[in-house]
């Protein structure tokens, strides 16, 4: 995959540009919003890493432009900024995700592959496929080999969430942000308890387990 | 240069403006009477020579020239406050207490004229009164002229106008000491109160101003000014209280990350590869130290924002539908435990709130619930409305609760008990609770739980309340 990262901190850009390299990605870093504009319009990116506070363009301006320019390319803002009305200006500018500093390097790789995944599946798929696990996401329908599951309806956003994400890490975060809509850190491991309801219910019986835990980031859904 | 230090203070300055208003307005009070009781004076003198002059010509006009004569020659004798001068047709005087006229050019006609009489008194001081009169032609060509001294008029003017300027000067006097006395009164006040802001100036938030309780201007203000400092030290002290709780939640992971990282740095150095997991371990250390970094962050928000007294980004919602989503969430996590998680919500409480902020208080009391309730108690979140039309939430838990004599404390700082602070992380969430109520000009209140439940108890009751929205 191919990002592009505009960020004006030297240190905070290389961490970020090796990690994400090491994660198997083509990255290219760009000072700031303008240089970063620059180099969005060559093309050929698959997701933009924007800081929001840079200086010359910030990332607002930057995302805005890019925007207007007819350039939908999935875009992950970075910001200090954590309040609910900066998400919104952020999201409002036209970001797809928004994570605030200081985040854990798992988290922004996952959330940078979840981005380049909702492109590739902006499709109007009625059915979603992992291995032998299929939803059906008119009836409602999940079943793995044949065999009809049954799910509370937050299991169902939950491993809904987890099949279009398949094959990449989710954080605890992402989950309780994107299948709960909270943007808190729970003290007790909440999200881990409905993980292991929602794994009881699909892997039990079953040779392999699918809903594997990942160490230090969180979970994936392995077909 | 400087002023003496007296004339710089404001009453002593307000006190001598006002003086001088004073004095102007007298002066022309003074002018105006002086100018109307010489007017008076004169209309009078005037009126008493026309009736004079009015007599003596019914006298000549019956009688004769030499009946006028006669008059005048008595009058003269008996009348001293009247002039008199009788001139023949020749032009010579014939009689009266007068030499000349005082008109010098007359030419006829009837002719007022004001003029200084010059006459000698009889301790042989020579005065010169204010004297009005009127000259007339007779029909045989006589002339005569009739006066009136003004003198007595004169002397009563006089008399008026040192009067006034002697009550004038007093005025000024007891106006100067009063002003001197209030400006001194004044200034030991605002002294007082001067003294309390220059020692808090020099960093003492303890000082305060001694209230006499005359409950007057200054004394409301020396209250206010009290009143605001007891505010200030207050959140001096929970500033610093957040402080110290920030430093035993971030100095214990930062302590764990530091010996671990070092473990595995000498594990390194010896060739034995233990890293992976010691850095794993320093990892979630410092995952607990951004969520302590963040909440510390919100808490420092939401006391800006009750400072403002607004309630910051505040949305009306149902919080039947808050606590149902907290529920759901935490409904496995409590059953996870070996606990009996339940909920009751009344439909229908809307209020107007930060949503997230209050959704992350709500949390940290359920969170703070299931980590204190042993296995086998209940969880059980509750949502109503109070008769009083208020809305509360409660999370009541079967742990083993707060002492009574310690709730008061509890809500106070809202941290946990000092001798449970072993888990880093739990003092500032309540921290944080306590916070978000505060912005939500909520309270906090503390109950005894259901009991002694499966062996536990006797629990705690916490209720979060806030009101309705309008």
């Amino acid at each position: 995959m191919r990002i592009l990262v505009v960020e004006d901190d030297a240190e905070a850009a290389t961490a970020m540009v090796r990690g994400l390299t090491e994660a198997g990605h083509d990255v290219v870093h760009a000072v700031d919003g303008a240089f970063g504009l620059l180099e969005a319009q060559k093309g050929g990116y698959d997701v933009y890493v924007v800081d929001r506070m840079m200086p010359r363009l910030d990332g607002v301006g930057m995302v805005e432009t890019v925007r207007k320019n007819g350039d939908q390319t999935p875009v992950l803002f970075l910001s200090a900024l954590g309040e609910v009305e900066d998400r919104v200006t952020g999201l409002q500018a036209g970001a797809d995700d928004y994570l605030v500093k200081p985040y854990a390097f798992a988290e922004l790789i996952a959330r940078v592959e979840a981005l380049s995944r909702r492109r590739e599946t902006g499709s109007v798929a009625t059915v979603l496929k992992v291995g032998d696990l299929e939803m059906n996401l008119i009836s409602r329908d999940v079943t793995r080999a044949g065999q009809e599951i049954d799910l509370q309806p937050r299991e169902f956003q939950l491993l809904e969430f987890m099949m279009r994400h398949a094959g990449q890490s989710v954080t605890r975060t992402m989950l309780l942000e994107k299948v709960w809509e909270y943007h808190f850190d729970p003290q007790t491991n909440v999200i881990d308890v409905h993980i292991s309801r929602l794994r009881s219910k699909i892997d039990k019986g079953f040779d392999k387990a699918m809903l594997q835990t990942v160490r230090g980031a969180g979970y994936r859904l392995e077909a | 240069m400087r002023l003496p230090s007296l004339f710089r203070r404001t009453p002593f300055r307000l006190t001598l403006l006002f003086l001088a208003l004073f004095a102007t307005a007298a002066a022309a009070v003074l002018a105006w009477v002086y100018v109307a009781s010489a007017n008076e004076a004169r209309l009078r003198a005037e009126e008493a020579v026309r009736t004079e002059v009015t007599t003596l010509t019914g006298i000549y006009d019956a009688r004769g020239f030499d009946a006028l004569n006669m008059a005048v020659i008595d009058r003269t004798l008996t009348r001293d406050n009247f002039l008199y001068l009788l001139i023949d047709a020749e032009g010579n005087r014939v009689t009266g207490s007068l030499n000349v006229s005082p008109i010098q050019d007359y030419e006829g006609g009837t002719v007022w004229h004001t003029f200084p009489m010059t006459d000698t008194l009889p301790d042989g001081r020579v005065v010169r009164p204010q004297s009005r009169g009127v000259q007339m032609t007779l029909r045989g060509g006589e002339q005569l002229f009739v006066g009136q001294s003004l003198g007595d008029t004169e002397a009563y003017l006089g008399r008026l106008t040192q009067a006034l300027w002697g009550a004038m000067g007093i005025v000024v006097l007891l106006g100067l000491i009063g002003g001197l006395l209030v400006s001194r009164n004044l200034e030991r006040a605002m002294g007082r109160l001067n003294r309390t802001v220059l020692a808090v100036q020099d960093g003492d938030l303890k000082a305060r101003v001694a209230v006499r309780g005359s409950g007057d201007e200054l004394d409301e203000l020396g209250q206010g000014l009290n009143g605001m400092l007891d505010r200030l030290e207050a959140s001096m002290a929970s500033i610093r209280h957040a402080g110290d709780a920030i430093a035993h939640d971030l100095r214990s992971p930062l302590t764990r990350m530091r010996a671990k990282l070092e473990v595995a740095l000498i594990d390194a150095e010896a060739g034995k590869v233990s890293g992976p997991e010691a850095l794993e371990l320093a990892l979630s250390e410092a995952d607990d130290l951004l969520k302590t970094f963040n909440t510390v962050l919100a808490i420092a928000r939401l006391q800006a924002a009750a400072g403002s007294g607004r309630i910051p980004d505040a949305k009306r919602f149902d919080a039947a539908d808050l606590a149902a989503d907290l529920a759901e969430l935490y409904e496995p996590a409590g059953e996870d435990k070996g606990l009996e998680f339940s909920a009751e919500i009344e439909r229908g409480l809307e209020i107007m709130a930060n949503r997230p902020f209050l959704t992350q208080a709500l949390a940290n009391i359920i969170d703070n619930a299931i980590k204190y309730t042993p296995e086998g108690g209940a969880v059980k979140l509750r949502a109503r409305r109070r008769s009083s039309g208020e809305i509360e939430f409660s999370v009541t838990d079967t742990g083993p609760g707060v002492p009574e004599e310690d709730r008061e404390r509890v809500i106070e700082r809202f941290v946990r008990l000092d001798n449970s602070r072993t888990e880093p992380g739990s003092g500032l969430g309540l921290a944080l609770v306590g916070a978000v109520m505060e912005a939500h000009n909520g309270r906090i209140q503390l109950d005894e739980g259901p009991g002694v439940y499966n062996g536990h108890g006797p629990g705690l009751r916490v209720a979060l309340v806030l009101a309705a929205a309008p």
